[in-house]
């Protein structure tokens, strides 16, 4: 079976700079001027108040793993060769979740609540995803 | 009382067998359900003034043959003021449902024939369905490119739910056992062979903790209802389904904006229904509740109020809603044994939830059975839509 290139973003205008920053190793959120809650992802009007005045802030990089599974078998045909990996839902310290997978990491160890930090992956030249990996110190005082 | 209770009734109801039929093509399916619902309610095909068709996975040009009118034309119906697709993906049949009866009670309408038909199981390759469910309804910029399909959005809420409640995987594996005792006795399921445990938990792990006997397949079938008004009921058959409330949530699009992943919008949809139709929980005979994955039927069960907060899944285990139990649940086997037909694995249950309340349920019959609860969702389970269907109005 010949296997077809990654499915890509396919970026919308007002999406654009997310992935600009993430080419660049930035994870970049959405943050609404008026009721100043953190937004993901990039929305063309703040999803919480209807305000049109949304700005761009640099974001942690750092949450916690809200849910994990890791593929074995029966994976999207681009992803066929991957398996295993790890998809995960992150709950990020600005209290927005977003969708990833983890990476440098054993998923036999992985677990819910798991704190995590943003890691970049290139898919090709336009995009890059951010991935998250388990932060280093496990345990660790959070 | 809600004004809306009780005013409208499904009247008919067609269904052929799910499974793999390559000489069965989309369009003798859905003529053949159309033509026994018409048959079941013994209406005129004159007095049909609405057809309701869903959407169609397996073929872009087909579902959009169905969109402009073949089924009227096909049937030759005479009388049809409005042929308008209805389509919200696996939760289609409840708003089909939801529609339908609002234009009955307004007088919009007085005799709708809804129709689902899919080809899933023999008009797409096995690949090519893992591939389709590996972008319908998923985010195109904010899922698919991190390897999202239907099986991690299951694993997704199952890891989550089990973290929260302690629910096993033998519970939900029971789900399936569960499914499978009750397609045992349904000649239209696909998976009709005794299902152990053992079974489900040795099978293929696709996506952890989920496994290839806790995942549905994909296959040919068809179903079809007719809604009309409570008064022409009555005129027409002696046991009118009707319609006592309904409730819906629609919670997020792109998955991992969903809030609570072990809980939906399951609890304020079935309040919604319950307190239309004037019933609770308790007074629920049976409960035809949407699977596609043993986690959702969970979910569902519990947030509908139908038992406690992980409690669902000893239910299972325990055999409480296996036929003969006291919590007779998904009937018909859903999608984890009948199978999964697209936007039908919901019309399945609907047509079922009728079927049982009708009494025209076979072997599988619930006994005396007067209130039903159905649910659907679509998509990554975008929404939770629950209807309360009864064979009398409170
Ligand atoms: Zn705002």
């Amino acid at each position: 079976m010949i296997t077809p290139p990654k499915p890509r973003p396919e970026a919308s205008a007002w999406s654009r700079p997310f992935w600009n920053a993430a080419r660049e190793h930035q994870l970049l959120l959405q943050r609404c001027d008026d009721c100043r809650q953190w937004i993901f992802y990039p929305r063309i009007a703040c999803p919480h108040c209807g305000s049109d005045a949304l700005g761009w802030q640099q974001a942690s990089g750092r949450g916690t793993i809200y849910s994990y599974t890791v593929v074995m078998n029966n994976a999207p045909s681009a992803f066929a060769a991957d398996v295993p990996y790890v998809v995960a839902v992150i709950r990020l310290e600005e209290g927005v979740q977003m969708l990833s997978n983890i990476v440098d990491c054993d998923p036999a160890t992985l677990g819910c609540d798991q704190p995590v930090e943003v890691v970049f992956r290139r898919l090709d030249d336009e995009y890059t995803l951010p991935c998250f990996r388990p932060l280093a110190a496990i345990g660790a005082p959070r | 009382m809600h004004r809306n209770r009780g005013r409208s009734a499904i009247v008919g109801i067609g269904e052929v067998p799910t499974g793999r039929f390559p000489e069965r093509t989309a369009i003798e399916g859905a003529l053949q359900a159309a033509r026994l619902a018409i048959a079941d309610a013994g209406v005129r095909r004159e007095e049909i003034d609405y057809v309701m068709p869903t959407g169609t996975l397996f073929s872009f040009q087909f579902g959009n043959e169905l969109a402009t009118a073949r089924l009227v034309e096909e049937l030759g119906l005479p009388g049809v003021g409005s042929n308008c697709q209805v389509f919200s993906g696996g939760s289609s049949s409840t708003n089909a449902l939801r529609i339908a009866a609002a234009l009955i009670e307004t007088g919009r309408a007085r005799c709708i024939l809804f129709v689902h038909t899919d080809k899933l199981g023999t008009g797409v390759s096995a690949q090519g369905g893992i591939d389709l469910f590996s972008t319908a309804g998923i985010s195109a910029e904010w899922e698919v490119p991190f390897g999202q399909h239907y099986s991690t959005v299951a694993a997704l809420a199952t890891t989550r739910f089990k973290h929260e409640t302690g629910c096993t995987d033998e519970e939900l594996s029971a789900v399936c056992v569960s499914n499978r005792k009750w397609a045992e006795l349904n000649p239209h399921a696909f998976f009709r062979t005794p299902l152990t445990i053992a079974e489900v938990m040795n099978s293929k792990m696709l996506s952890t903790p989920l496994r290839a006997k806790q995942s549905n397949m994909l296959f040919d079938g068809s179903g079809a209802f007719l809604v009309t008004s409570a008064e022409r009921a009555r005129d027409l058959v002696a046991r009118p389904v009707y319609v006592l409330g309904e409730g819906g949530a629609v919670t997020h699009f792109v998955y991992s904006q969903e809030p609570d992943l072990t809980r939906f919008g399951w609890a304020a949809a079935g309040r919604q229904a319950f307190a239309e139709a004037g019933i609770g929980p308790a007074d629920v005979d049976v409960a035809e509740i949407y699977d596609s994955y043993p986690i959702y039927q969970l979910i569902a069960f519990e947030e509908l109020g139908l038992c406690g907060r992980g409690e669902a899944g000893g239910l299972f285990l325990r055999g409480d809603t296996w036929p003969g139990g006291r919590f007779p649940c998904t009937t018909d086997g859903g999608m984890l044994s009948k199978g999964h037909i697209g936007a039908g694995g919901s019309v399945s249950l609907m047509i079922e939830a009728a079927r049982q309340l009708m009494g025209k349920a076979g072997a599988r019959q619930v006994p005396g059975a007067r209130f039903a609860v159905e649910t659907a969702t679509g998509g990554t389970y975008f929404d939770a839509q629950v209807t309360v269907l009864g064979t009398e109005v409170p």
